[in-house]
């Protein structure tokens, strides 16, 4: 039909050279001690191997025990692997070079560089993959959000003494209040823009993500009802197995999302369902591979 | 025609698009439409409307204030300050042209009907009357009993 934009191109051809009005406290992330982005734990971190000792008596143990591991994955994928992606998108500290997405909320909407910014655009990120959560079976569905939003909180809270330098634990308590319900008030407006239509969805976006700012850029707007709808597209087509085990992906502001056609939808469920059939079928998998989740839907 | 003319010209088929807009289903301090109707009357050259029609009731204000508390950092005199902002648009006639193919964009429902996700997740099978229930609650067309109220706090759903 008519040509596409990714977010990114989209943004950037308005002409609109208002400044944004910004009258947040101006509190820009200047950490004194920086933290690692997920834990110090060995076990979180990319290169880290686990011994063959362990890794044979963890599988004996799930064997055993006859564990869920649907269950079991829900921390790791939701409340490690999920989290970081939703975390890095618009993580910034001052005087540090921007990653290509940052560049997309910070330079090209100019957003603020501040914590609570950032915290806006992690539960944007964040709300969409609660949408996909909950087309799982709801038990596992559940269990995946709790991880999301438990992992969520204990990052804010060490952040704000490690990175904003905030002394008190009550004044941390206050913050965290603060975002619990900003979380919610930001969950709640975008899942009715998303089941109403695309203005419901801009005018929680302004609001939400936009701060309520009067000279609002409808451009930019318009980028981000893209970002959004397109992301929930790429989520609407994966499995419930492939998101589980953690195989999405957001889709950087940059690169445009095509709609499939009718035999490449076809195409990638064929695919699917050989890639997990073989998985399954293997005498030798492995418990800890095991799922009951759906690879076809 | 004048590129101020076309600029003033502009902004009303803007505001056009802007009053089709749905109206907020649930009452905040300030609208997107409301405030982005201002905005634009103004760049048109219109009157503002009256103001004192458009405020919040007393009872609105109690509603808003137990629903939320301030967006963080931001102390009541400030809040104030950001309502009584104008900002400046210094639009020209190539950019409000961009402002209203966006919006009416937006008003088209252009991207919900693009990238349509389909029942897997307006239904979602976790919980397939999540939506519908919020819907029903903002339009109070089903009010909550206590008794569903309980069930989802024990259940979840």
């Amino acid at each position: 039909p008519e040509e596409l934009k990714s977010p990114e191109d989209l943004a950037r051809q308005s002409h609109l050279n208002s400044k944004p009005i910004d009258f947040t406290n101006y509190a820009p992330v200047r950490p004194g001690k920086k933290k690692t982005l997920l834990s110090d734990s060995k076990y979180e971190s990319k290169d880290y191997q686990l011994p063959k000792w362990k890794e044979a008596f963890g599988e004996l143990v799930i064997r055993t025990l006859n564990l869920d591991m649907d269950k079991v994955r829900s921390g790791p994928v939701a409340g490690s692997y999920y989290y970081a992606l939703c975390k890095n998108v618009a993580l910034q500290y001052e005087g540090e070079k921007l990653s290509e997405t940052a560049k997309f909320f910070y330079q090209d909407l100019k957003l603020p560089r501040t914590f609570s910014q950032w915290f806006q655009i992690t539960i944007l990120h964040e709300w969409l993959l609660f949408v996909r959560m909950r087309a799982m079976p709801f038990k596992y569905g559940r269990n995946y959000q709790q991880k999301l939003v438990d992992r969520t909180f204990t990052d804010i809270e060490a952040r704000l003494f490690d990175e904003m330098n905030v002394t008190t634990g009550r004044i941390v308590d206050q913050y965290l209040k603060d975002f619990n319900t900003q979380l919610r008030g930001a969950v709640f407006a975008y899942d009715e823009g998303f089941y109403t239509d695309d203005a419901t969805l801009a005018a929680a976006l302004w609001r939400n993500l936009f701060g309520g700012r009067k000279n609002i850029d409808m451009v930019h707007l318009e980028a981000m009802v893209r970002y959004v709808r397109s992301q929930l597209y790429v989520l609407s087509r994966m499995s419930d197995r492939d998101f589980a085990v953690g195989s999405f992906k957001f889709v950087p502001p940059d690169e445009t999302v095509e709609r499939l056609t009718a035999e490449q939808e076809a195409q990638l469920k064929q695919k699917t369902i050989e890639k997990y059939e073989s998985i399954d079928n293997d005498p030798k998998i492995l418990p800890s591979d095991r799922s009951r989740l759906s690879y076809k839907n | 025609m004048s590129s101020s003319a076309a600029v003033r010209d502009s902004a009303k088929q803007i505001l056009k698009i802007i009053e089709k807009l749905p109206d907020e289903r649930i009452k905040h301090l300030v609208s997107f439409k409301d405030s982005q109707a201002e905005r634009f009357r103004r760049v048109a050259g219109l009157q503002s409307t009256d103001k004192n029609e458009k405020k919040a009731s007393l009872e609105d204000i109690k509603d808003i204030i137990t629903r939320t508390s301030g967006p963080l950092g931001l102390q009541k005199d400030l809040l104030k300050k950001v309502q009584s902002a104008l900002p400046q648009d210094e639009l020209t006639e190539q950019s409000i042209q961009e402002q209203m193919r966006a919006l009416s964009n937006i008003s088209n429902n252009k991207f919900k009907n693009y990238y349509d996700v389909g029942e897997k997740l307006y239904k979602p099978a976790g919980n397939p009357i999540y939506y519908q229930r919020i819907m029903d609650e903002i339009q109070g067309k089903q009010k909550e009993t206590f008794l569903s109220a309980l069930r989802t706090v024990v259940f979840g759903k």
